[in-house]
């Protein structure tokens, strides 16, 4: 919200500067988004009476007589410039916006000057007219600048819970709290006892709990003098006619948005009801609406007809807007149902400054107040006469009575503020004090947000200073249950160490994907899709994380041309099952390029790369894993692996399917992706034995399609609990095997736990081997 | 004879040609043996003095042979290493150096502050239900509040477990904070505890050099009998010090999330920097979310656990810190993927 200073000043007047006010008022916790210093109104800017105003035969300008302490002519194009109002004048060579403002000659006419827009003069955002004033506003010639000085803006961020500090009055509340004397403005009002021309009907009650409808006539409709028009243009808003301007202004000054009907144009009266099906209304904005049966409208009636003349709490209707020629008017002023204002203001895409309001909330208790300073200031600035009456409909209720406990207050906070200043701050914010020990408290009708005992307790607090807050730190055991909850997190940390530590660098990718970009990587369409996606590349929710890397790695390649990579990232990926969604952790890694050697010399990389870094990664974890062949869609069918943990299947490792990478343009790449957590294996220490290793060699001749794992398996099974470790020390084909055929070599080792074996025992073992080998058809080499 | 012997047993240029030298004079059929042996046809007083001679002949020459045949294998060894020279300039065998992302490291770091004050680090889901990220946090349907928090709904009508694995009621969204693991973790669990949430978070909001759609936070709960405001305070000064060092200090100031009363928002003072760094937002849990996780807790069938208790809890950027402690100027880097920038963390351990 925009808060000129001199506006605020007026109720606050101990107000020192714009500094200190910003530091108030982060105190109070309403923070300041920038400080904005506006109206440098140019020196050579006068005011100006407009005496005369002719059209230029065949032209759209007009011939402008002005008195500014003598008589000039200038020229103007604006709609609005006529006779009778005051105007802001730019006299040759004065300096706007850069540009020297020169005596030109135009259609004939030598225009001296210029009679400036709000936007021209740099005080606003309307460059469609003239800035008009009343015609007696000043002394004709009188520099502008002198009587409309430079004004300082904080544009403050209100929360939503505090509606109320949408009101400059508001915020003089608050201030007041913290010990300024505070001067609520006057409203002083002279009244007439006579009938009101109109009747007032509320069908929906839950829709507009309160609404009330003042009555003034013999208005004069024209410009507001200098000081409302500056204070509007300051806040941010754009001066109409006084009247309008009137209902603008003590809704910036009080929070309570209202709107004035032309008489004219609402019958017999208004009538506060639900829309109908597809009736329709053109707002003040001058869009044609359709509304909807859930719009609350307000309508004006005649017999038994009703239409709408505004969209409750939202905007008002264009027909029945107040214009040059209005003479009398309905004021209304309401407090509407918030969760209704938010949702009519969302289907018809109007967020405005009145909507921004009802929909936190108003003081229910202050539409008669609105009216009065409303009311007082039509009388003042538009010469209205105002009706005794106010139509009232519905009965608000006060705020309920808080119990409070000063003692509380201290506990929750930590302090030891005395109950007597814990009492004193309450009142000062208006609440009112009942009963002691524990006290009663009755908030202002305007602090909507004040209903718990904690919210007082923040009252306390806030206006204390939270600075007065000391420092502590809690000691206590934690619940048993808590014990120990935080391993995960702890293991996921030290398993990234043990990537990095193994050459991995970690990425982060999004957890978005686009769903059309599914078969590039031969994966099933992403089943969780965003309603609202930011952009349709980021529609979805990833189900596995290897298309993210080797993105990454298309983008690296594209800016830096790496010779190798060897990334991981650990992240979640999402899955419905059923109608539940399933999010996992994964783990994916990927290898590309060169590999490992030296620089200048041969390398090592692929699969076998891939899957060593992978063997070493479990063995520190002292977890057993096995790669089988097992094919994947998006995996090269040659080069496919299943990973088992523990003989779980958690993920797969291989070659990226040549069909992915063409359509990604990238080079060969390895992958390999795991679901987390790992299984656990609860740790048993084992004695290393003493007693002497017997070795022994065995080559095998096996098809060449038989995988090494089966081999392996056998060899194990066969020789029994005493082999300690078994190992390939070669692999080969050729003669003389014969074609087709391949013979794996290995190292046995066998050891006994607790003696040394006989040579014997050995033997019987190798001939189990033997015999398990032949068994499968294979044979022995050598 | 002795003189010429010892000349050229100095002068032997090498193993082999020492060992000929020896036959020559020492070996069976060496001159000196041949000498040695003729001895017995002397007379006794010639033969002792001959005698005599010869063994310091003998010796001399032995003593010539050891120290030739040390030079020479010296000599030997020399020469073999020599060929065994490498140019240990030569870059070695090209292993890959890994590091970690410079989120990890700063979630690590703060973290591990934490940990040190007592706390344990849990996570939670980021595809969140309606229930968990706003109702149960006192962020009604159609409150202005909501605004706070510009939100990715999923399509469909698919659910999302509880928090001890049942079907969650509302509808999908991606968490726009880690706060609903405070609902989720204390329906699960019972007061007093210290927890942190560090976790991925989600809103709808175009990127800049400043906002990114997805981002990190670390959440923190304290509740217990007796918590204090005043401990929220400590807790947030022993992370500005820890951060910062003694110089150090922390404001807080009062602002509006619905889930905690009174709330605040935090600011750390980075003394290196000479200015306030607005961190989070933080508050003492409302007690209408204490009251929604027991009704929680009473559906599920637990009893209520956090009747006349309080906590706290606070949420920060790790982004931001980030951005601050190594430098970065854009958060987009983050999720950037390039190793020219990834590679940079690895001396950060």
């Amino acid at each position: 919200m925009r808060v000129p200073f001199s506006w605020l000043k007026q109720y606050v007047p101990e107000l020192e500067s714009p500094e200190v006010l910003e530091e108030r008022l982060a105190g109070l916790g309403f923070e300041t988004d920038r400080i904005e210093r506006v109206f440098r109104i140019p020196q050579g800017v006068v005011f100006a009476r407009v005496l005369e105003a002719s059209p230029i035969p065949g032209t759209k300008l007009k011939r402008l007589v002005l008195d500014m302490g003598r008589a000039v002519e200038v020229v103007s194009g604006a709609e609005n410039a006529r006779e009778g109002i005051g105007v802001a004048l730019a006299l040759p060579g004065t300096e706007l916006n850069g540009q020297k403002v020169g005596e030109r000659v135009i259609q004939g006419v030598v225009s001296f000057g210029m009679a400036l827009s709000p936007k021209e003069l740099g005080v606003g955002e309307y460059g469609g007219g003239l800035l008009e004033f009343p015609e007696d506003a000043l002394p004709p010639g009188t520099p502008l600048a002198e009587a409309w000085p430079e004004e300082v803006v904080l544009d403050l961020e209100v929360t939503p819970n505090r509606p109320d500090a949408l009101g400059i009055l508001g915020l003089a509340y608050d201030l007041h709290a913290l010990g300024y004397a505070l001067k609520e403005p006057e409203a002083p009002l002279a009244t007439e006892a006579v009938p009101l021309p109109f009747g007032l009907k509320v069908e929906d009650p839950l829709g507009a709990p309160h609404f009330t409808l003042g009555y003034a006539f013999g208005l004069k409709v024209g410009p507001s003098p200098l000081w409302m028009q500056r204070a509007l243009f300051a806040a941010g808003m754009r001066p109409i006619s006084n009247v309008v301007d009137v209902t603008n202004y003590v809704m910036l000054e009080r929070a309570q948005p209202m709107h004035a009907f032309d008489l004219r144009f609402i019958g017999e009266g208004i009538l506060v009801r639900r829309a109908r099906p597809g009736e329709r209304l053109k707002t003040l904005d001058g869009v044609e609406r359709t509304l909807s049966q859930e719009d609350l409208v307000i309508a004006g009636w005649r017999g038994e007809e009703s239409f709408p003349v505004g969209l409750a709490g939202v905007m008002g209707g264009a027909e029945s807007e107040v214009r040059g020629d209005t003479e009398a008017i309905a004021l209304e002023v309401a407090c509407f149902d918030p969760v209704s204002i938010r949702k009519t203001a969302r289907r018809h895409g109007l967020r405005t400054e009145a909507s921004y309001r009802f929909e936190r909330g108003v003081d229910p208790l202050g539409q008669i107040p609105a009216q009065r300073r409303a009311l007082s200031l039509l009388q003042a600035l538009a010469g209205a006469r105002v009706a005794e009456g106010i139509l009232e409909a519905g009965n608000p209720k006060p705020p309920s009575p808080i119990p409070f406990r000063p003692e509380y207050a201290n506990r929750l906070l930590g302090t030891q503020y005395p109950e007597a200043e814990q009492i004193a701050i309450l009142k000062r914010l208006g609440c009112r004090v009942e009963g002691e020990g524990p006290y009663r408290v009755i908030p202002p009708s305007r602090r909507l947000d004040l209903r718990l005992e904690e919210d007082l307790v923040e009252e306390v607090a806030r206006i204390q200073g939270y600075e007065t807050i000391p420092l502590d730190l809690p000691a206590f055991f934690p619940a048993p249950d808590n014990r120990g909850v935080g391993r995960a997190y702890e293991k996921e940390g030290r398993l990234k160490e043990v990537l990095a530590g193994l050459g991995f660098q970690e990425v982060y990718t999004y957890s978005f994907t686009d769903p059309e970009e599914a078969p590039h990587f031969r994966l099933s369409p992403p089943p969780l899709r965003l309603l609202n996606p930011l952009s349709p590349e980021k529609a979805a929710l990833r189900t596995h994380l290897f298309p993210g890397l080797l993105k990454v790695l298309r983008e690296n390649l594209a800016l830096d041309r790496p010779q190798r990579a060897l990334l991981f990232e650990v992240g979640r990926a999402y899955r419905l099952e059923g109608s539940l969604v399933e999010e996992e952790t994964h783990l994916a890694g990927l290898l590309f390029g060169e590999g490992v050697g030296l620089p200048h010399g041969e390398k090592l990389s692929g699969y076998p790369l891939l899957k060593g870094l992978l063997e070493a990664f479990f063995q520190r974890l002292g977890l057993a894993f096995q790669a089988e062949a097992h094919p994947y869609p998006f995996l090269h069918p040659g080069v496919s692996a299943q990973a088992l943990v523990e003989g779980r299947a958690l993920g797969f490792l291989g070659e990226v399917h040549p069909e992915v990478l063409r359509a990604l343009e990238l080079p060969k790449a390895w992958v390999f992706e795991l679901t987390l957590p790992f299984p656990e294996k609860p740790f048993r220490f084992q004695d290393p034995s003493r007693y002497p290793q017997a070795l022994r060699d065995l080559a095998v001749v096996v098809p060449e399609a038989t995988p090494y794992a089966e081999v392996e398996g056998v060899i194990r099974e066969a020789a029994g609990a005493y082999l300690e470790a078994l190992s390939l020390f070669d692999l080969y084909q050729g003669p003389p095997l014969k074609p087709g055929e391949k013979s794996l070599a290995f190292h046995l080792r066998f050891r006994h736990p607790g003696r040394t074996l006989t040579d014997e025992e050995v033997d019987e073992a190798m001939e189990r081997v033997f015999q398990a080998v032949r068994g499968r058809g294979w044979s022995i080499r050598g | 004879m002795l003189e010429e012997a010892l000349e050229a047993i100095r002068k032997a240029p090498d193993l082999e040609a020492l060992k000929a030298l020896r036959a020559r004079y020492l070996g069976k059929k060496g001159l000196l043996t041949q000498e040695m042996k003729a001895l017995s046809q002397l007379p006794l007083e010639a033969r002792k003095e001959r005698g005599q001679r010869l063994n310091a002949w003998k010796e001399a020459l032995e003593k010539a042979l050891a120290r030739r045949e040390a030079e020479l294998e010296e000599e030997a060894l020399r020469r073999a290493l020599e060929k065994e020279r490498l140019d240990v300039s030569l870059p070695g065998v090209a292993l890959f150096a890994g590091g970690l992302h410079p989120i990890t490291l700063m979630e690590r770091e703060l973290v591990g502050i934490f940990r040190a004050l007592g706390y344990e680090a849990v996570e939670g889901p980021e595809v969140e239900s309606e229930f968990f990220n706003f109702d149960a946090l006192n962020i009604p349907e159609h409150h202005p509040a909501r605004d706070m928090w510009d939100t990715f709904w999923l399509e469909g009508k698919a659910r999302v477990r509880g928090p001890l694995g049942e079907e969650a009621e509302g509808r999908l969204l991606l968490r726009t904070h880690t706060s609903p693991m405070q609902v989720r973790y204390m329906v699960a669990h019972t007061p007093p505890f210290r927890i942190v949430v560090p976790g991925r978070v989600f809103r709808f909001e175009q990127t800049d050099a400043t906002h990114e759609a997805v981002f990190h936070q670390l959440e923190g709960l304290v509740v217990g009998e007796g918590i204090t405001m005043a401990h929220l305070k400590g807790a947030i000064y022993e992370l500005a010090q820890a951060l910062f060092g003694p110089d150090s200090k922390v404001r807080f100031q009062p602002v509006y999330f619905p889930f905690v009363e009174p709330g605040a928002q935090f600011a750390l003072w980075w003394p290196e920097g000479g200015k306030w760094l607005e961190l989070g937002g933080a508050g003492m849990v409302h007690p209408k979310v204490f009251q929604a996780v027991d009704a929680y807790r009473q559906r599920l069938g637990l009893p209520p656990a956090y009747q006349g208790v309080t906590g706290f809890a606070f949420g920060l950027g790790v982004e931001r810190l980030a951005m601050l402690r190594y430098g970065i100027p854009d958060i987009r880097y983050f999720f950037g993927g390039r190793l020219k920038f990834l590679e940079q963390f690895r001396g950060i351990l």
